[in-house]
């Protein structure tokens, strides 16, 4: 019920009593704002009520044109008791603990938990940012044709093998299989993020990368809050930050290139943003240090990656593939060639592989009827039927999303699992979720009385199981609304394989007295 | 086992009896009764309710017919049952002032 200033009700004389309009929209705020209190099956008659009796009470205290004060306030007394009375009424209106029990088992109490998880986990996905990284913000996926050449003896990815001076021979010559090479070593370095000449310096270590200065071209991926035509001031070195550590240092803050910090021994300046981990490349690195490929020379072992010609390409028939490269002393090294277009699924593929796998398992465990041959479509109409499909179908949309925020939120939730590890746990937790969770939308569905769909209770053993060949053995539950009673065949036999829905007629109605509840 | 009071037993208060006074004596809106009693709109309103509630008195609204005749907004309308005028009866016997406070020939045409 909305409640209407109405002001035709008495006229305002200019010059007379100027505060007469201010005065009327006092008292519909007050009465409005004491609908608020009022039960919502109750408001509008009570609305209307106060509204009629309050054009009375004005008429008698404060006609229209009169001045003075008391009249308004006697009508101000008067407005101020409707909040009395709506807490009156309140008070002997259904409780919010009765508002509750009544919701208990309905198709609306199910939609409204789903909706809840659904924004839960989606809260909890937008909070942890390595799912968040996966979500949105940062593109995922690098150029095509990239490969991440190592050391075929190094057992693990993360393990760097590959000496500069390599790197260096390949460059240098024309190569048959690739057409453009990055290099990279990480080096734990001391870093003053907010370095201020005068003040004393906050020092952090750092996960630094010193890349190829070509490295982020190679990989196709966008800096972000790069600026192009900047000038380089006094040719300082490029660093380009990582995700974390843009937060943790810089506040998040946009304007962050062009920065001078210092790192290690030397100064360099901020060049951009890119995202953590999310590139598939192995190294734990908080920011990447671009450095001119003659300054590769020194350093330890790194990595490197490689872009395919279409003729390497085409030789890539695998994920992973041997690689016998000449190095710098003219030997002959056998090093591997890892894929990063398939280092990582994207999570959408995997979730609708689980979820594929999680359909094709569903008849192992539960039967995928819903119980509806036995519903009798007489006794339920139309619009009923389609609201019982709605409903089911309601449930699967919620639950889909759902299954995916939570398996993102455990895979990529924990940064100690490590990225590989996070596509095993974001599959099988899709798919045990994928499973369990349309199991229980089948089940649940099965137990709604068709007529309310309202959830049936009190669950009773009838028969014995000793008897089950003999006469019936099973569960009888009940709508509490007093329309339906479903049979649950403990053992499904020949002749009663599957749930039964028994249709009560009004005879019924004196057992449900005071529980018969209205169809939704 | 506690069994329900008949309504001429039940006790009302003096407010809710002064409340049925005014009705049974022709006060037949809330407005009215505040006039003839009073009493404050935060008292009379929630003790019709709860007189309402109780089935001493039951509700009814004018016709809109009538109200847009007289160019206002319709107006509810109280009346005392029969459990009502029983109720009345008891609190009259109980609190004699009652009927000198709000005599019945005061009522007048609403």
């Amino acid at each position: 019920m909305r409640l209407s200033f109405n002001w035709k009700w008495g006229t305002w004389k200019s010059g007379k009593w100027k505060w007469e309009p201010a005065m009327r929209l006092l008292h519909f705020g007050l009465l409005r704002c004491a609908a608020l209190l009022v039960p919502g099956n109750r408001r509008a008659e009570w609305s209307r009520e106060w509204q009629g009796e309050l054009w009375h009470v004005r008429q008698a205290c404060a006609p229209a044109g009169c001045t003075g004060w008391r009249g308004e306030l006697e009508v101000t007394q008067f407005c101020l008791g409707a909040f009395q009375d709506a807490l009156c009424l309140r008070r002997t209106g259904p409780q919010p603990k009765q508002a509750f029990a009544a919701m208990e088992g309905t198709a609306r109490q199910c939609i409204l938990i789903l909706v809840a998880i659904l924004a839960a986990s989606d809260g909890i996905a937008l909070l942890l940012p390595g799912v968040r990284a996966e979500l949105m913000l940062w593109p995922r996926k690098v150029n095509p044709n990239l490969v991440l050449i190592r050391g075929q003896g190094s057992d693990y990815d993360s393990l760097p093998s590959i000496s500069s001076a390599q790197f260096r021979s390949w460059t240098a010559r024309k190569q048959k299989y690739f057409d453009g090479f990055a290099f990279y070593r990480v080096t734990r370095e001391s870093v003053e993020p907010g370095w201020v000449p005068g003040e004393r310096p906050d020092r952090s270590n750092w996960g630094v990368a010193h890349a190829s200065s070509n490295t982020f071209a190679l990989l196709g991926l966008p800096v972000r809050f790069a600026e192009p035509g900047r000038s380089t001031e006094g040719d300082l070195p490029e660093v380009i930050l990582g995700e974390a550590v843009w937060k943790r240092h810089f506040g998040a803050e946009p304007r962050v290139a062009g920065v001078v910090m210092r790192m290690g021994t030397q100064m360099v300046r901020i060049a951009g943003v890119v995202p953590d981990g999310s590139l598939g490349l192995p190294g734990r690195v908080d920011a990447w240090l671009l450095e001119p490929d003659s300054a590769m020379g020194t350093g330890g072992d790194g990595y490197v990656i490689a872009h395919l010609t279409p003729m390497g390409k085409a030789e890539m028939w695998a994920p992973c593939v041997k690689i016998t490269a000449n190095g710098p002393d003219e030997s002959e090294d056998d090093l591997l060639g890892v894929s990063l277009e398939e280092w990582r699924p994207a999570p959408e593929t995997l979730y609708g592989f689980a979820l594929f796998l999680a359909l094709l398992a569903l008849p192992a465990i539960t039967s995928v009827s819903l119980g509806e041959a036995s519903a009798n479509p007489q006794k339920t109409s139309w619009g009923r039927r389609i609201f019982r499909w709605s409903f089911l179908s309601a449930k699967i949309a919620l639950l889909l999303p759902i299954v995916y925020l939570v398996s993102l939120d455990l895979a990529y939730g924990f940064t100690t699992f490590g990225r590989e590890r996070a596509v095993y746990i974001q599959l099988i937790s899709t798919f045990l979720m994928c499973l369990f969770g349309l199991r229980w939308v089948l089940k649940d569905q099965r137990q709604r009385c068709p007529v309310c769909m309202r959830c049936v209770t009190h669950p009773a053993h009838v028969g014995q199981a000793s008897r089950t060949f003999l006469d019936w053995n099973g569960t009888e539950m009940m709508c509490m609304g007093g329309h339906t009673l479903l049979h649950v065949p403990s053992l499904p036999t020949s002749w009663f394989s599957t749930q039964r829905w028994l249709y009560l007629d009004t005879s019924w109605g004196f057992l449900f007295a005071g529980s018969t509840r209205q169809i939704p | 086992m506690a069994r329900e009071p008949r309504p001429s037993e039940t006790k009302l208060s003096h407010t809710a009896a002064l409340i049925l006074q005014a009705l049974d004596a022709g006060f037949v809106y809330g407005f009215s009764i505040m006039e003839m009693t009073g009493l404050p709109s935060g008292t009379v309103y929630p003790a019709m309710r709860r007189l309402e509630r109780d089935e001493l008195i039951r509700s009814n609204w004018e016709k809109q017919s009538i109200a847009d005749a007289e160019q206002r907004p319709t107006r509810k309308y109280y009346k005392l049952t029969a459990a009502g005028k029983t109720t009345l009866e008891a609190s009259r016997r109980r609190y004699p002032l009652l009927e000198r406070l709000i005599p019945t020939e005061e009522a007048r045409t609403v």
